[in-house]
């Protein structure tokens, strides 16, 4: 049977309260990592092979490894947590400061001290304004209770930008400049917030840490699908489902599972269309493909990424023009200006797909627009670029009929029938918490 | 030079060895091969990898293009371009489709067409033809970011070199990217004037048009241009330039790289200042006072034979107010005519300078490289050699310390007192830390007499003779001050009589027709022959005027602070002859052998002063001569300590803007640098008289009453008012101010 990891005791609890997070242990592993030397702390995480929640999937203990000793470079060291959750589809981050804002600011000290870090930076987004307030009410609780030791918890609101959930961006912007993304290297390792050695890790990836720590790394191993895909994912389950939500369930799990067997299938009955797997910049899968467990080889394997577990259900009445035109669209306000291709090719996809989907372009035009996707695709300065072209790509790529029919047909062959209802829109979080540990095959 | 380790890199099949850690870009050059780039621009700072054009492909990194300007030479690598390989060559291709997928390609009528990066590059790795079908992005265009400088942001490609200029270089913060992606755009703040000494230098980073100096607007193509390598003279930094010419015309000026000097930087003043030449109320014929019927033209037959006859009427009682502008040639011609062909040897120069200093001479660059710098003195230092200003910037950036001692400084003291000041810097720890350090540098940024010896005498003092690194430097008035004063004294030994009633005054030149000295003791002379440019200046009072020349219009060599030895060249015809040539012809009716060419002079004149070097040996870029060796020299006495200033009054300081001058009065794009007529007051001052910068204020010192608006300068010493030179007129000493 799967068990909450992150979310543990969330479910019966109002973990908010300093008392209850103590209650169900909370704050007992920071006092045993810190009476741990750092190399410890960092050991564990590499057994339990945690890695990077934000969508990179990278490894949690080798990037703290990265960190060079003060002895090398005589600079402070600094902590910056991501929770600039902007990427649409995905709304862990938010519950996870939601329900178990305790869990972040514990697993924020442990990483202080495995790095040697005296400052925290927690980037909240901007719009998180009821998550911020929590995690404020959270980290004074904890502030008084003395456990924050010497160390400083900054949180800092964002101001409504996507870049900035990008690492080089955010740190950009927490610096008081235009948030744009940096050049690598050098890598924030090295040279990151304040051209300072810095750790910027996901909310979830550091809330994780509390738990590895109290299952050990070894058993946090064992849990999703090892080796690389260990432990627990808060799935954001969105889009044309009965049951929207987070869902925090081992890794491995299948798309299938997710959608029938915890979110309740279509609704009304309609037909699946596809599947994004890990956000609206994800590479799209069929409905024929939705056997495939939610884990990094395997999906990999389909040409797509975890990315942030975001799953978005798609179903038939969706135009993937529109979607795609979209999904373009966001990417293209989203684009910082900073590098070329992004700057300029995010304006030129859309333009393609309003022709296409006004029924205006041509066939070369098809062509022209998988190119311009290919020539933004891996020239950029940060992954912006690609998270646009990437989808529009597997969308003409996976559903070129589709697109050809608008060119043949000289219109959408929806004739105003479809609907992108509810997708890349937030799932309302405020009225349930479908958070389920029963019933799933582990 | 540096032992760096040596490594080598692979390119496009070609090896070449480099210093570890060189830039790709570079190091693709050694080996002959281009990797294309807009945004890159070391001196910009580090790379920022924005615009994508240098995208390579480079072994053992991830299979994709890289930004070849963001990578430096490591030991075996291999790297591909665009020549060799498909990855790289279909990259830099989708790159400048990008940019041109929204640029108007309106180069038949863009200034910027036929020397354009954007043209050039998409001539050598761009799509021949469009795909865009679409409406491109359009902006309202051209904006006028300042009078200088117009902007056209659907020409910008965003390679964010003039923002960065912006913020790292001048460091003034005004130009920034406003908006997000396509719609993002170049601004300045509430789209005030782009003002500074160095705004000028966007325009000459800019990749394309967009960023286009308004002078030449539309009158230029760059291939009918002529550039003539020369040197500024406006200031003593003496930055290397190119002067742009059209049918003998003057168009613009860019700089020309002198590494040690300039860095390829210049201000503004430099760059636009060239319209003096041909401003409204220039002189291009000689002039003659009539009695009852003011100034008449004359021929120039006519005129040397009236400046004959002044110059024999006077007996010998001969002065010369020199300008400090004047070329080291037309200097020493001058006072080989007076000292020689009519023994007289008094001179008024513009300003003291002296040898003394050449013990601790050393390229401006070293300021890059120093760990200290103390700068002594009264005024700012963008105000008198606006280029030290940058590199001070540059080695503050690179954690050095600065230490301004001075009414604005970090250490205030009052106006006129660095003298003491600098025996005081002696004993104090600043002071041993100077002593100490091995890269310190000190600058002398102030007016008044004894500026040089006194800073010999201090960085003798502090053992800077015999440390490489440490310099000092005097930041002098004038363009060719030092050069000036050598040449005269190089003309004869002789020592000129005293007190003898004055017969004719020679005002030589616009700064020193504008010196109130002089024009005092015009009024002693029985007559006066003036050389000047502008009618305003020394006309009212000139009994014959002949017209003046530009550093633009002269052959020559000009003495830079460093005591660098550069070479003028003529870039424009001037409209008169050049001073030398009617120098040489007055020389001959005196029996004083003078050539009218400027090459021959040099030669006679360096055989006596610059130890025989030839136009050959200064070359395009004239390389420093090699430090003197220190001699403890007298101490020269304090200048008087001006008085404190009694009961509520201010002390006053006077400056000379860096934009100001009878050049800069002349240039219209100009104007909107200039000081408004203003008093800056302390903070302390300011709220002590209930008084808010804007505010109107009476100002008043011995019956001398002004109107002038106040400034608060939280920089500016308390007790101090300073005003610029323009703007203070007959106010001195102490000033009353009130609302």
């Amino acid at each position: 049977m799967a068990e909450l990891i992150v979310l543990a005791g969330a479910q019966d609890r109002d973990l908010t309260q300093l008392a209850e997070y103590r209650a169900v242990g909370g704050y007992v592993q920071l006092e045993r990592a810190r009476a741990l030397a750092p190399t410890s702390v960092i050991e564990e995480l590499n057994t339990a092979n945690l890695r990077g929640r934000g969508g990179a999937f990278f490894p949690t203990g080798k990037k703290m490894q990265f960190i060079p000793s003060r002895e090398q470079i005589d600079k402070p060291h600094y902590v910056c947590v991501n929770a600039d959750e902007s990427e649409p589809g995905t709304f862990k981050d938010r519950e996870i400061m939601q329900r178990v804002p305790h869990r972040l600011l514990e697993g924020c000290l442990i990483a202080a001290h495995a790095i040697d870090a005296q400052h925290v930076f927690i980037y909240i987004r901007g719009e998180y304004l009821a998550e911020f307030e929590l995690l404020k009410t959270a980290l004074d609780d904890a502030r008084e209770a003395g456990l924050l030791g010497e160390t400083v918890i900054v949180l800092h609101r964002g101001a409504g930008a996507y870049i900035c959930g990008e690492e080089s961006g955010l740190l950009e912007s927490l610096e008081g400049k235009r948030g744009q993304p940096r050049s690598r290297p050098p890598f924030p390792a090295s040279s990151g917030l304040y051209a300072s050695p810095t750790l910027i890790n996901n909310v979830e990836t550091i809330a994780t840490i509390p738990k590895v720590l109290e299952l050990g790394g070894a058993e946090y191993a064992r849990l999703g699908a090892p080796p690389d895909s260990t432990g627990t994912r808060l799935f954001c389950v969105s889009g044309n489902v009965v049951k929207g939500g987070n869902y925090e369930l081992p890794m491995g799990i299948t798309i299938r599972e997710v959608i029938y067997d915890l979110a309740g299938g279509i609704p009304e009955g309609r037909e699946l269309k596809a599947v994004i797997p890990g956000g609206s910049s994800m590479p799209i899968l069929s409905a024929d493909q939705i056997d495939v467990p939610l884990e990094h080889d395997a999906l990999r394997a389909l040409d797509t990424f975890l990315g942030a577990a975001a799953v978005i259900v798609i179903d038939d009445r969706a135009c993937m023009v529109q979607l795609g035109l979209r999904v373009a669209q966001f990417y293209m306000h989203e684009s910082c200006g900073k590098c070329t291709p992004c700057r300029e090719g995010t304006r030129w996809l859309v333009q393609l797909l309003e022709a296409i989907e006004a029924g205006q372009a041509t066939h070369s035009q098809l062509e022209l627009l998988l190119d311009v996707c290919d020539r933004i695709l891996g020239k950029c300065l940060c992954p912006l670029g690609d998270a646009a072209a990437m989808p529009v790509a597997s969308y003409v790529v996976k559903f070129r009929e589709e697109f050809r029919a608008h060119v043949d047909q000289g219109r959408c062959p929806f004739g105003g029938a479809s609907s992108l209802e509810g997708l890349f829109a937030p799932v309302d979080q405020h009225g349930q918490h479908p958070v389920l540990a029963e019933g799933v095959p582990a | 030079m540096s032992t760096a380790e040596l490594v080598t890199v692979t390119i496009d099949e070609r090896s070449v060895q480099v210093p570890k850690g060189t830039g790709l870009v570079e190091t693709a050059a050694m080996a002959g091969i281009e990797i294309p780039v807009f945004c890159y621009e070391p001196r910009l700072g580090a790379a920022v990898g924005a615009c994508r054009m240098c995208l390579v492909e480079v072994e053992g990194m991830p299979p994709k293009p890289q930004a070849g300007c963001t990578l430096s030479a490591q030991e075996g690598m291999v790297v591909k371009t665009a020549r060799t390989s498909e990855l790289a060559r279909s990259a830099q291709n989708a790159t400048l489709e990008f940019i041109l997928v929204n640029h108007p390609l309106d180069c038949p009528v863009c200034d910027k067409g036929g020397e354009c990066p954007l043209q050039d590059l998409t001539f050598r790795y761009g799509p021949g033809r469009t795909r865009m079908t679409f409406e491109k992005r359009t902006f309202e265009k051209p904006i006028p970011i300042s009078p200088a400088i117009s902007l056209d942001r659907e020409r910008c490609i965003l390679c964010y070199r003039c923002t960065r200029f912006s913020e790292s270089v001048s460091e003034d913060g005004q130009l920034v990217a406003v908006n997000r992606g396509a719609q993002s755009l170049i601004a300045t703040f509430e789209d005030e004037p782009y003002t500074g000494p160095f705004t000028g230098n966007v325009t000459e980073l800019c990749p394309v048009g967009a960023l286009l100096p308004t002078q030449p607007r539309f009158e230029i193509r760059p291939w009918e241009l002529q550039s003539v390598p020369t040197v500024c003279g406006l200031c003593p930094v003496g930055c290397n330039i190119d002067v742009n010419q059209r049918e003998g015309k003057v168009k613009r000026i860019l700089s020309r790289n002198h590494p040690e000097l300039d860095e390829g930087w210049l201000c503004d003043k430099g760059r636009f200042g060239f319209s003096h030449l041909y401003a409204q109320d220039r002189i291009t014929d000689p002039l003659r006072r009539v009695r009852r019927r003011g100034l008449e033209e004359l021929s120039w037959a006519d005129a040397l034979d009236e400046a004959e006859r002044l110059l024999r009427a006077a007996e010998g009682r001969i002065a010369v107010a020199l300008s400090g502008s004047e070329t080291n040639e037309h200097a020493y011609g001058l006072a080989k005519l007076i000292r020689r062909g009519l023994a007289s040897h008094s001179a008024v120069l513009p300003e003291e300078t002296g040898a003394g200093l050449d013990a601790f001479r050393a390229p401006l660059a070293a300021i890059r490289d120093a760990e200290l710098v103390v700068v002594l003195g009264d005024d700012p230092v963008a105000e008198r050699a606006p280029i030290a200003d940058l590199w001070l910037r540059k080695a503050r950036r690179a954690g050095a310390e600065i230490v301004e001692l001075g009414p604005l400084g970090d250490l205030q003291v009052a106006p006129g007192t660095t003298a003491q000041a600098c025996r005081k810097l002696l004993r104090s720890e600043l002071g041993s830390r100077l002593r100490t350090s091995e890269r310190a540098i000190l600058i002398w940024s102030g007016g008044g007499a004894g500026g040089g010896s006194h800073l010999a005498a201090l960085a003798g003092e502090l053992g800077f003779a015999a440390k490489p690194g440490c310099a000092a430097f005097l930041l002098p008035e004038t363009a060719n001050g030092r050069g000036v004063a050598e040449a005269w004294a190089a003309a004869s030994d002789e020592e000129g009589a005293e007190d003898q009633p004055l017969g004719l005054l020679i005002v030589s030149g616009d700064e020193a027709a504008a010196n109130p000295n002089v024009r005092a003791l015009a009024e002693r002379a029985e007559s006066v022959l003036a050389i000047t440019m502008f009618h305003t200046l020394a006309v009212g009072w000139s009994d014959l005027v002949l017209p003046g020349t530009s550093y633009l219009e002269r052959d020559g060599t000009y003495v830079n602070l460093e005591g660098r030895i550069q070479r003028l060249r003529r870039a424009a015809i001037p409209p008169a002859p050049d001073e030398l040539a009617w120098i040489a012809e007055l020389a001959a009716r005196f029996q004083v052998e003078l050539s009218p060419h400027p090459s021959l002079v040099f030669s006679e004149l360096s055989e006596r002063v610059f130890g025989g070097v030839t136009y050959e040996d200064l070359g395009e870029q004239a390389r420093l001569p090699e430090r003197a060796p220190f001699a403890a020299t007298a101490e020269s006495p304090d200048e008087p300590v001006p008085a404190e200033a009694a009961g509520g009054g201010l002390q006053l300081l006077r400056y000379r803007p860096l934009f100001s001058g009878a050049a800069v009065e002349r240039v219209p794009e100009l104007q909107f640098q200039r000081p408004p007529p203003q008093i800056e007051l302390s903070a302390e001052d300011a709220s002590r008289l209930g008084v808010s910068s804007g505010q109107p204020l009476s100002v008043r010192s011995n019956g001398t009453s002004l109107e002038l608006k106040a400034a608060v300068n939280r920089h500016l010493r308390p007790g101090t008012a300073r005003i610029a030179e323009e703007h203070a007129r007959r106010l001195h000493g102490s000033v009353e101010v009130s609302p």
